[in-house]
């Protein structure tokens, strides 16, 4: 099979490529023309408008037919159709009992539907109004919060600065006071310890005196020159 | 009013061409080159012609099917008339030659089997290089009738090539 469908294909590609002579021959034109002129001599029984004219009515009886045979088919379906499926003679009186209260009930869900169509709408509307003022009202309580806060913590920081000023000189005031009080002291103690060491000194001397003499006492009564006690005498002065 | 000069001068080389690939001899393909303009005039008497090259080929093709038909059924042996000038300048060698020869012989002989329709639509599609649409045009008919028409060709061609061939032989 796909041998036949090789030798097939070469076949054709053969045919294809034969070399073919250049042509037509002249002679082959010149007989040609000659019989075209004999043969565009003998009559036609039509001519060619008209059979062109037959011809392409035909063509377009042919689909003319066709649409119209469909136009017939649709029609006559669509009448037996509506004559099968179609009501009898109506009652008006019956259709409108009928038909009443639907209307009624369609229209009053139409409005219904309208209304909260419509309620719907402004419920958005005011919701969106009613957040945008909050939001604003928000803002601006929000604004004036901050700024009078703003203004008690600077009163009080004030406060705050006046109370540790107020402090700090009570301080070096009682620290002034306190060396004061130290320099008084030291002045007092001074003068105390002076004093006192003027008193030791002279008690000593008093009884270095008394000492001296008791010495001198002591030694004129044990021994038994004179010049000795003297000599302590003198020796004192 | 249509100029036939003018028509032969410019559509000649095609017809010509046409018929000689299909016949493969000087005198059918003249006949045919004839026949296709006296075709084309009848086919002018009757219609108004849209496309000149197409009409002429597709015409070429049937009268050299025709033709085709006629000499198969005399049964005349075709290397009488056979144009060896053309072969020799064509092919380098004589086998090779006379292997081709052979085979555009048997598609010949098996074209000529096929019914007219089918016949002319492979030769407008496979040596004429036309498109389905442009043979559905030509033969006035649809596009999927020509792609059927050409389906049914070539399964025949097919099974009856090789045979064909060898009959020639």
């Amino acid at each position: 099979m796909e041998e036949n469908e090789n030798t097939l294909d070469k076949a054709i590609e053969a045919l294809k490529n034969e070399q073919i002579p250049p042509g037509p021959p002249q002679e082959v034109v010149k007989t040609t023309i000659t019989k075209l002129a004999e043969t565009a001599g003998q009559p036609d029984t039509v001519k060619l408008d008209n059979r062109i004219r037959i011809i392409e009515w035909l063509k377009a009886a042919k689909s003319l037919t066709k649409i119209a045979a469909a136009a017939v088919l649709l029609i006559a379906a669509g009448y037996a159709t509506g004559r099968l499926s179609g009501p009898q003679p109506p009652d008006m009186a019956q259709i409108q009992a009928a038909l009443e209260p639907k209307i009624r009930q369609n229209l009053l869900d139409e409005t219904k539907q309208y209304m909260q169509l419509g309620l719907a709408k402004s419920y958005i509307r005011i919701k969106d109004e009613l957040s945008q003022q909050y939001r604003e009202d928000l803002n601006r309580v929000a604004l004036q919060s901050v700024a009078a806060s703003n203004a008690v913590t600077n009163d009080l920081l004030t406060e705050l600065i006046e109370s540790f000023n107020e402090a700090q000189n009570q301080e070096r005031q009682r620290i002034v006071a306190a060396l004061d009080q130290i320099e008084s002291n030291q002045l007092h103690d001074r003068n105390q310890f002076g004093n006192a060491l003027a008193t030791l000194a002279l008690q000593t001397e008093d009884e270095f005196i008394r000492t001296k003499q008791d010495m001198a006492h002591f030694l004129s009564n044990t021994q038994p020159g004179q010049s000795n006690q003297d000599e302590i005498i003198n020796s004192e002065n | 009013m249509v100029d036939w000069q003018v028509i032969i001068k410019e559509h000649g080389p095609v017809v010509w061409q046409t018929a000689y690939r299909l016949l493969g001899n000087h005198a059918d393909a003249a006949d045919c080159f004839q026949e296709t303009f006296v075709s084309a005039l009848e086919f002018c008497r009757r219609q108004r012609v849209r496309n000149f090259p197409a009409l002429l080929t597709r015409l070429a093709t049937a009268r050299a099917i025709d033709q085709l038909r006629r000499r198969f059924r005399r049964s005349r042996p075709e290397t009488n008339s056979a144009n060896w000038v053309a072969l020799q300048s064509t092919n380098p060698s004589p086998a090779e030659s006379m292997q081709q020869k052979e085979l555009t012989d048997g598609l010949r002989k098996s074209l000529s089997k096929l019914p007219p329709q089918e016949a002319q639509a492979f030769c407008l599609r496979y040596l004429n290089d036309m498109s389905y649409r442009e043979i559905a045009n030509e033969l006035d008919i649809k596009t999927n009738a020509a792609g059927v028409l050409l389906h049914r060709a070539r399964a025949k061609l097919r099974e009856s090539f090789e045979l064909s061939v060898k009959e020639y032989k």
